[in-house]
């Protein structure tokens, strides 16, 4: 315990100026971590408010308008402060230049821009929010969201509009990094899968987001002016401003969930001590999702008026894109058949992620299909597909990383024990969250409402039991990942036995990451009957 | 990039931007948005082979200057086949309404 | 001409400057490729209902005053091909002509932003300003629609144009003064995001001013 501490990026430089003023991609990564996280519990406090308020079929725990507050702030708060930055701020700016064998990403300053854009927007949306925020829905649409909603409009989406250029600058940057910083050796084949998914993630948060962005405005012009440009006094069209919206808003889900497939590629393998199966298939169908992602948003409008022709196209397109996730799915499995199985945290998160995913994707089918999608469309069936999709999937993905990276991160090992059974407590308080709100879905509860019927209410009170569980598998983390900070037992350089780069670094790694730039000589994943096989020459 | 390839590309520049207004004073019905479009197109490429210099650029350059616009095609074309399509199929009551 | 006698300092991740200079120019091309989308959704939306309202769209277009448009393209098209020149004789070595060249772009910048101003001048004068003056009554609900189009998307353009002259004068001072001496990539992404705002002119003009000019 009393060892003499080594320099890392850690303790380097001293002071709050050396922080907030840093350029290092691990300190910045930090930076990012603070704010999410605390998105994250400000995003769940009001998800226990709506869960508490649903447990009875009448509206009791304030007004409808407060309940519609409520619903749209957790919305906006998860959806844009924490999930779409999560995974790519925090493990891609840490992770993905040790990765590649990189000393730091190719716009440094640039990354410490994106930080603050991310907070001045986070910012200007909480502000709103705690104003008395808005009762659109994260969606706003118009004419609701620009003539007739009263609350914060302009103050929460130019917040957003602030944080999305964030989100661009962060991108540029991972794409530039991954094209131009990669070590010797360090082909596009010889990447880890972790950095195919960044930069696919990427892609679409360089393409998708200057839409939102042009859409937002054109949102605030229509508010600030009271000039309908997409509403119908002087004859617009509100589905354009929905065709706009969702260009980017679908594109998003697959930035939320394309990082997550990224860090299970690389759970999986190390805990099965095994090669990824399907390496190939698994890069490119990453690059597939992206792609394929772009032309489906229409099925967010199969019942919103857009023609049957266009509906046709979405619906066949939408099960196109389940192809690719599909095929990841049947490669993770691949890997751990007759692999060795370690169940650490890191490996039980990335179990969740594939079950929960898969029932999150094989519902989005459901959902593809137009007869089905005209009968649940706005019901609690869609609430259930996008959560198992966001928490199953995402969200596990991101304890996953998080537990898998940690050491390397603090230079500390957990107590596995806790950990493991965080993990199995999330677990199961998800599914008795979400799954009771497929079964409400099927049954016409629909989303957004604050009262029901009673003979909903029996699936809403084991919705709201497993919200409490839920909660508890999320908070037990502080605690144990506080206390190795504090007390735990510092982490050697390759705890798990991977084989990536950032595993031939110190925990935690200089603030170089490499005194010496690696030499790659083989792709990543490969063991020898269970031993790593390193993919930098020189270790 | 010469001084006399640029002054050649203004040129080109400027008889486009004549060519693209005279031709909207010509009546070619439906015809005059995809003509004033395909002449911006050429200048536009004029603009970024040469003076944004991609064709002496390497392909992946090319790759990022092309991607922007591929993709607004992609929502040019997927929203264009909501509102060419709108009114394709109308509803009992619209049945008898003019187009 | 004397080149830098000390080597150009290089970030801590590259090993070589001419890796630099290729990230630093992907970037400013990715960096474009957002703008492309940001002015090409407002552009997508402007198409859907020029094809879902058809002729009273156009009829709108047909108010735009196309003889300072026209002019205003020749002058942006201008100004680019001296920016060309900036870049040019900037690489050659020279210091004066780049100097002289970038007053040009800068110049022609604001000659633009001049004749914009007359247009909206006229346009205010017309009572075709949404949210101030516009004459519903005389003009129509979906000509307002136009209306709000064509002030986004200049004066978005020409936000970007005002960023433009001051990034270009302020190249042309650092220049002059011999702070910035060719090797670097400063001068030449300056001049893509230039010929970039050019671009977007160069698809704005024929959507915004020469719809329905044969009725």
């Amino acid at each position: 315990m009393h060892a003499p501490v080594r320099e890392s990026y850690l303790n380097a430089s001293v002071g709050i100026r050396s922080w907030l003023l840093t350029t290092d991609h691990k300190r910045i990564a930090l930076l990012y971590f603070g704010g999410i996280t605390f998105f994250f519990f400000v995003g769940g406090i009001a998800a226990t408010l709506i869960r508490l308020e649903l447990i009875t079929p009448q509206g009791d725990l304030g007004s409808p308008d407060f309940y519609n507050r409520l619903f749209t702030m957790h919305g906006i708060i998860m959806v844009w402060f924490f999930l779409i930055p999560s995974i790519p701020t925090t493990m891609g700016n840490f992770i993905l230049p040790m990765m590649i064998g990189a000393r730091d990403l190719a716009f440094p300053r640039l990354n410490l821009l994106s930080w603050y854009l991310y907070i001045a927007g986070g910012l200007i949306t909480l502000t709103a929010l705690l104003l008395g925020g808005v009762d659109t829905g994260w969606t706003f649409y118009e004419p609701y969201s620009t003539f007739y909603a009263t609350g914060y409009v302009i103050l929460t989406v130019f917040g957003i509009f602030v944080s999305g250029f964030s989100s661009i600058l962060t991108g540029l940057n991972f794409i530039v990094t991954v094209h131009k910083l990669r070590a010797p050796g360090m082909t596009w084949y010889r990447l880890p899968v972790f950095v195919w998914s960044t930069y696919a993630t990427s892609v679409i948060l360089v393409l998708a987001t200057p839409v939102l962005a042009m859409t937002l405005l054109m949102l605030l012009a229509e508010r600030v002016l009271h000039v309908g440009i997409f509403s119908p006094q002087l004859g617009g069209d509100p589905l354009l401003f929905q065709h706009m919206f969702w260009f980017y808003s679908h594109p998003a889900v697959y930035i939320m969930i394309l990082p997550s497939m990224g860090v299970i590629s690389e759970v999986v393998p190390v805990f099965s001590s095994k090669s990824l199966f399907g390496y190939y298939f698994v890069v490119w169908c990453s690059i597939a999702i992206a792609v394929i992602g772009f032309l489906v948003w229409g099925h967010h409008m199969f019942v919103a008026g857009q023609s049957l022709y266009a509906s046709l196209a979405f619906s066949f397109l939408s099960y196109l894109v389940a192809v690719p996730s599909a095929i990841k799915v049947f490669n993770w499995v691949a890997t751990m058949h007759e692999g060795w199985i370690r169940f650490d945290a890191p490996m039980l998160y990335a179990f969740g992620f594939i079950g929960l995913f898969t029932i999150g994707g094989l519902t989005g089918l459901m959902l593809a299909a137009l007869a089905v999608d005209v009968h649940v469309t706005d019901t609690y069936f869609v609430v259930a597909h996008f959560h198992y999709i966001m928490v199953g999937g995402a969200v596990m993905g991101f304890f996953a990383g998080l537990h898998y990276w940690w050491p390397k991160i603090s230079g500390r090992l957990y107590p596995d024990y806790w950990a493991r059974f965080a993990a199995i407590l999330a677990f199961f308080g998800f599914n008795l969250t979400f799954f009771p709100q497929f079964i409400l879905g099927y049954l016409g509860m629909p989303r957004r409402y604050q009262s029901y019927p009673p003979e909903f209410q029996i699936w809403h009170v084991l919705s709201s039991a497993g919200a409490s569980i839920l909660a508890v598998g999320y908070a037990l983390p502080i605690f144990y990942f506080a206390w190795s900070i504090l007390r735990g037992p510092r982490a050697p350089a390759n705890p798990w036995r991977a084989t990536g780069l950032e595993w031939s670094t110190p925990s935690p790694p200089p603030p170089e990451n490499f005194s010496t730039t690696p030499t790659v000589i083989r792709p990543p994943y490969q063991y020898d009957r269970g031993k790593p096989c390193m993919q930098a020459g020189d270790v | 990039m010469s001084a006399a390839t640029i002054w050649r590309c203004w040129l080109a520049l400027i008889l486009l931007l004549a060519a693209t207004t005279a031709s909207a004073f010509v009546p070619l019905g439906n015809f005059n948005l995809p003509v004033s479009l395909t002449i911006a197109v050429v200048k536009a490429l004029i603009v970024l082979l040469f003076f944004m210099e991609l064709r002496a650029s390497r392909a992946l350059v090319r790759a990022f200057a092309a991607a922007g616009f591929f993709w607004l095609l992609i929502m040019i074309t997927l929203t264009g086949a909501d509102y060419w399509h709108r009114t394709d199929a109308r509803a009992p009551i619209d049945q008898t309404k003019p187009r | 001409m004397s080149e830098a006698t000390s080597p150009r300092a290089i970030g801590i991740q590259y090993a070589t400057l001419a890796q630099e200079r290729e990230a630093v120019t992907l970037g400013m091309w990715a960096f474009l490729a957002t703008e492309v989308l940001f002015f090409g959704a407002l552009i997508a939306a402007y198409l859907n209902y020029r094809v879902w309202f058809g002729s009273d769209f156009i009829a709108a277009a047909r108010m735009t005053k196309v003889v300072l448009g026209t002019a205003n393209t020749a002058v942006l098209l201008t100004s680019s091909a001296c920016m060309a020149m900036a870049v040019t004789t900037f690489e050659a070595g020279s210091k004066r002509a780049p100097v002289l060249w970038l007053a040009a772009t800068a110049l022609l910048g604001l000659a633009f932003v001049a004749i914009k101003a007359t247009e909206w001048w006229l346009e205010y004068q017309e009572r075709l300003v949404p949210a101030l003056n516009f004459d519903l009554s005389r003009y129509g609900g979906i000509a307002e629609i136009f209306f709000v189009f064509y002030f986004c998307a200049t004066g978005l353009h020409a936000l970007h144009l005002l960023i433009g002259i001051s990034l270009v004068s302020w190249l042309a001072i650092r220049i002059g003064n011999g702070s910035l001496v060719p090797g670097g990539s400063t001068t030449r992404l300056i001049g893509l995001y230039w010929h970039f705002v050019d671009i977007v002119w160069i698809f704005l003009f024929p959507l915004i001013y020469l719809a329905g000019r044969t009725t």
